[in-house]
């Protein structure tokens, strides 16, 4: 039998191994360690459906020799496995090759005061299962008990708490706890074959700042049964209104378009495009990782690089990419603290709010479509293009006339952050990558 | 095959007692998934070998069953300790006495095996995967100056899993899995497309000689990208829409292959959940699941649940005959195990899912389906699609041709489709004799867990699909 060390002793395994990876034969070492628990219940219909209640712990590692870089990850966390594949991702090192941008992130005096984040609720410690039951059912029960719902997905609640810790031969070693909460309902309305569906859902790093299950029962029925009785409308190009959730996917694509991994690997159409104008002066975009409390808020990211405030874009211009040690250095750039793998992730990546407020938006569209949902792929971040299927709401006039779906949108990133023409006074830190309420000039819609 | 003692270092005197612990509390149904996965990677672009990476995944999952309620508990820590208190925390659901266990362990005797790795990809060393991705990232780079351009993956692992259960069931299997993959971007003026193409499944070294190559695979993600480059935006609007064989079995994943997995329709959230026996689309239609098709991704000799898997027959000429089930659908809607229940790790409870989901050859010459349509188009590269129960679904082409004349014209750019299902199955006019399969590459997500599948189909002429290009 294979057993796991104690918590207490993980910082101390993570700067252990960075010392072995050292000493058998590593220019560099990386050491990282996530230990998490997570508890949920999925209800349905009013009772229980799933219960799960688990911890888990992940290793991963980075080794540079020769500036030749190999990775390695285990959920085995066995002194004897750790060392085999510090030893094997040496040996592996010697088959890459030579990358002068290779390397650890330079050492660093920058300390970020981590309680000052509020990452870590401690009373989820004592947050008694019943009390997790009971919130999953109550949401559900309170969203059925509208007439128009015929059906449930059912409802969840789900928390997990969090210990990262870091270690590398560059002197850095740190940890942080995170705990995050979550509680969602999924509904159907209409009949076997006229059904639409929707769901809503609240996620916080603190209990007490989760929507309650009135709020989210009553917003998942609206978002639901909004969608009855849908039209196909025919395909034309009109003015299109994104709700927040909406403008959240939008921006995604913008992230993942301005990452400086996607950048350098000339798989961005915003390579090359620093200081140029990507879209009108309505469009600033802010990367903050040391909001407090926020869902993407960390001291330090994957590399131990601090994370900061960078604003992307301003006004309109793009003013950086979202960068890693490895991908700075490639673009001559700094690293922005969004280090994630080899890869970028979002710290609270958001859309400036502007004045209007939603209604103020939608009362001043003739015409035009609310876009509520899309699904599918197409996404093309080479050029910027988009084409999705989508739901939405058709505006005649200032007002809501009828559902509509069957449809798609389609249209180009650069395009659409020129064609913004209102910016909500809606922003709400749902999520790593939030937006408020905007409006587009025009987009294909392609129905009938 | 591996020694399950080896890596779980677990007795069959300690699986009782795990057993027992899980069903300390009652319930119908108590099961102890082992997993043992070992993964490399090896990633080259802007011309070097820029990262190769190794990674194991080791641990435990234990289900109890109690009437339609599922506890789940899971570790990755492998002591008895941590692994009585995984089997504690998915006894929780249930709330009554204590179930006895078996005595004995049957061991199941599986058939052949539909994995065709004669030599492990596992046990191959580094140098020559390294080899495959150097040659599919070349082919591709030097296959024209406008590609500006090229990355080249190669991934595989061997995934040992343990299946015990409280009725007796003791079963393991080894499944390998490779994929190997090249990215292209080709540049003229100021445009810019995307390439990509690919292999792998259940294989071993010996698949990228005989079936597919690197070179091929280099050369399909270039010629992909620049094919683009000449590309017109699509049609907006309502088209009829012919899918060449292949990748387009995408479509039939997305539209027909969800809403057939047996937890929408014990939940009655899936529109087919009152269409059992009924015709819902036009008797050229005939859709299978077959996780026994030698070497495919979405293959497997035993599901997650330990049960030898059928080759299901989804819709008959039009008319839903199965659900793709398991266990538990299965037992709750008094229905006979097809085999299709899976789980993405230790870490997720098996659900129904998909493995090779196609659409039956039928009669029609591919030449004459062309020759029906007018105006339209042919839908050929795939990015994914997704559906929800309602039988609303997408799919994303990246590539295709406009249909002018009954003959293929321009090339066209990404586009997304849309329809529902039940009215797109009703406007399948003509069904090819020419059954192909996809690129062996595709990963499916459901409820947040990723597993391998493919699709297929013959070329197929829908008769009008709302196409989102630009008006």
């Amino acid at each position: 039998m294979k057993g796991n060390p104690p918590a207490a002793e993980l910082p101390g395994l993570a700067e252990s191994l960075v010392v072995f990876a050292r000493s058998s034969g590593a220019d560099e070492a990386e050491i990282t360690i996530g230990d998490g628990s997570e508890f949920s219940v999925d209800i349905r219909l009013g009772k229980i459906e799933n219960l799960v209640e688990a911890g888990s712990r992940h290793l991963a590692l980075k080794i540079i020799k020769d500036m030749k870089t190999a990775y390695a990850s285990s959920s085995d966390l066995s002194q004897e496995t750790l060392k085999h594949l510090i030893r094997n991702a040496i040996k592996r090192a010697a088959f890459g090759s030579r990358d002068v941008c290779a390397g650890l992130p330079p050492p660093t005096t920058e300390v970020i005061d981590i309680p000052s984040l509020n990452l870590f609720d401690p009373r989820i410690k004592e947050l008694e299962a019943a009390k997790k039951i009971s919130l999953a059912l109550d949401t559900e029960r309170i969203a059925l008990a509208d007439k128009r719902i015929t059906n449930s997905h059912g409802a969840s609640f789900v928390t997990n708490e969090v210990t990262t810790i870091l270690a590398n031969s560059n002197g850095f070693s740190g940890s942080y706890d995170q705990t995050f909460y979550s509680l969602s309902v999924g509904l159907q309305a209409g009949g076997t074959d006229d059904k639409v569906e929707d769901y809503w859902f609240s996620t916080e790093r603190f209990f007490s700042d989760l929507e309650s299950p009135e709020t989210i029962a009553k917003k998942a029925v609206e978002r639901t049964v909004r969608q009855l009785k849908p039209r196909k409308i025919q395909t034309q190009t009109v003015p299109v209104i994104f709700e927040p959730s909406m403008t959240a996917w939008l921006l995604g694509f913008l992230f993942a378009c301005a990452s400086a991994v996607a950048v350098y690997q000339k798989l961005s159409f915003l390579a090359d495009r620093l200081g140029q104008r990507i879209g009108n002066d309505k469009i600033t975009v802010i990367d903050d990782g040391l909001m407090p409390g926020k869902l993407g808020s960390r001291p330090f990211d994957s590399e131990g690089v601090p994370c900061r405030r960078t604003t992307i874009v301003e006004n309109g211009v793009l003013q950086s990419y979202i960068c890693n040690t490895y991908a700075a250095r490639k673009l001559n750039l700094q690293s922005t603290g969004n280090g994630d793998g080899t890869g970028v992730s979002p710290n609270n990546f958001y859309l400036v709010p502007g004045s209007p407020s939603p209604q103020d938006i939608i009362s001043s569209t003739k015409k035009g479509l609310i876009l509520v949902r899309t699904i599918g792929h197409g996404l093309n971040s080479v050029n910027g293009d988009i084409s999705r299927g989508a739901f939405g709401l058709w505006i005649e006039d200032g007002e809501v006339a009828y559902p509509v779906s069957e449809v798609t949108v389609s249209g180009n990133l650069e395009k659409i952050l020129n064609q913004v023409e209102m910016v909500g006074n809606d922003l709400e830190f749902r999520g790593p990558v939030c937006g408020p309420t905007i409006r587009i000039a025009e987009l294909t819609v392609a129905g009938e | 095959m591996i020694a399950f003692e080896d890596h779980f270092h677990l007795s069959r005197a300690e699986l009782r007692k795990i057993l027992d612990v899980a069903l300390s509390r009652g319930g119908d149904f108590a099961e102890v998934y082992l997993e043992y996965r070992i993964y490399s990677f090896v990633n080259m672009e802007e011309d070097i070998i820029k990262e190769t990476a190794e990674s194991i995944c080791l641990g435990l999952g234990i289900r109890v069953l109690s009437g339609d309620m599922t506890g789940y508990g899971y570790t990755n820590d492998l002591s008895l300790a941590k692994i009585e208190k995984a089997a504690c925390s998915a006894a929780a659901i249930a709330s009554g006495k204590a179930v006895a266990n078996p005595g004995q362990f049957k061991s199941v005797q599986q058939e052949a095996s539909v994995y065709t790795a004669d030599s492990p990809l596992h046990l191959v060393e580094l140098k020559k995967k390294i080899g495959l991705v150097q040659e599919a990232y070349l082919t591709c780079q030097r296959s024209d100056p406008k590609i500006k351009k090229a990355k080249a993956q190669f991934q595989d692992q061997v995934q040992y899993v343990s299946i015990i259960n409280s009725e007796g069931l003791f079963t393991e299997d080894a499944r390998p899995q490779a994929r190997l993959a090249c990215y292209a971007v080709a540049e003229k003026g100021d445009r810019k497309e995307f390439g990509f193409s690919g292999g792998g499944g259940r294989i071993g070294l010996e698949y990228f000689s005989q079936v597919r190559t690197p070179k091929q695979i280099g050369q399909d993600a270039a010629e992909e990208a620049l094919k683009l480059l000449e590309a017109v935006d699509p049609p907006a609007g309502e088209l009829p829409v012919v899918l060449a064989p292949g990748h387009s079995g995408v479509l039939v994943h997305e539209a027909v292959g969800h809403l057939l997995e047996a937890d929408f329709n014990r939940k009655k959230t899936s529109i087919f959940w009152d269409k059992m026996g009924k015709k819902v689309g036009t008797p050229l239609v005939t859709i299978y699941d077959d996780p026994t098709i030698p070497s495919f991704r979405g293959s497997y000799n035993i599901d997650d649940e330990g049960t030898v898997p059928k080759k299901t027959l989804l819709i008959d000429k039009g008319v839903v005959t199965s659900y793709l089930q398991d266990r538990l659908s299965a037992r709750l809607m008094n229905l006979p195990l097809t085999g299709h229940g899976r789980r993405q790790d230790y870490t997720c409870p098996p659900i129904p899912r998909m493995s090779n989901t196609y659409i039956e050859r039928g009669q029609s010459d591919p030449g004459e389906i062309l020759k029906s349509v007018r105006k339209g188009i042919y839908t050929e590269q795939f990015e994914g699609g997704q559906v929800e129960d309602s039988g609303k679904f997408t799919f994303t082409i990246s590539s295709g041709y406009l249909i002018e004349g009954g003959r293929l014209t321009a090339p066209i750019k990404q586009a997304t489709l849309i329809g529902s299902n039940i009215d797109i199955l009703q406007k399948i006019e003509m069904v090819g004799s020419d059954l192909a399969f996809g690129l062996q590459t595709g990963t499916c997500g459901k409820e947040g867990q990723e597993v391998p599948v493919s699709d297929g189909c013959p070329t197929i002429k829908i008769s009008l699909m709302t196409v989102g290009g630009r008006a």
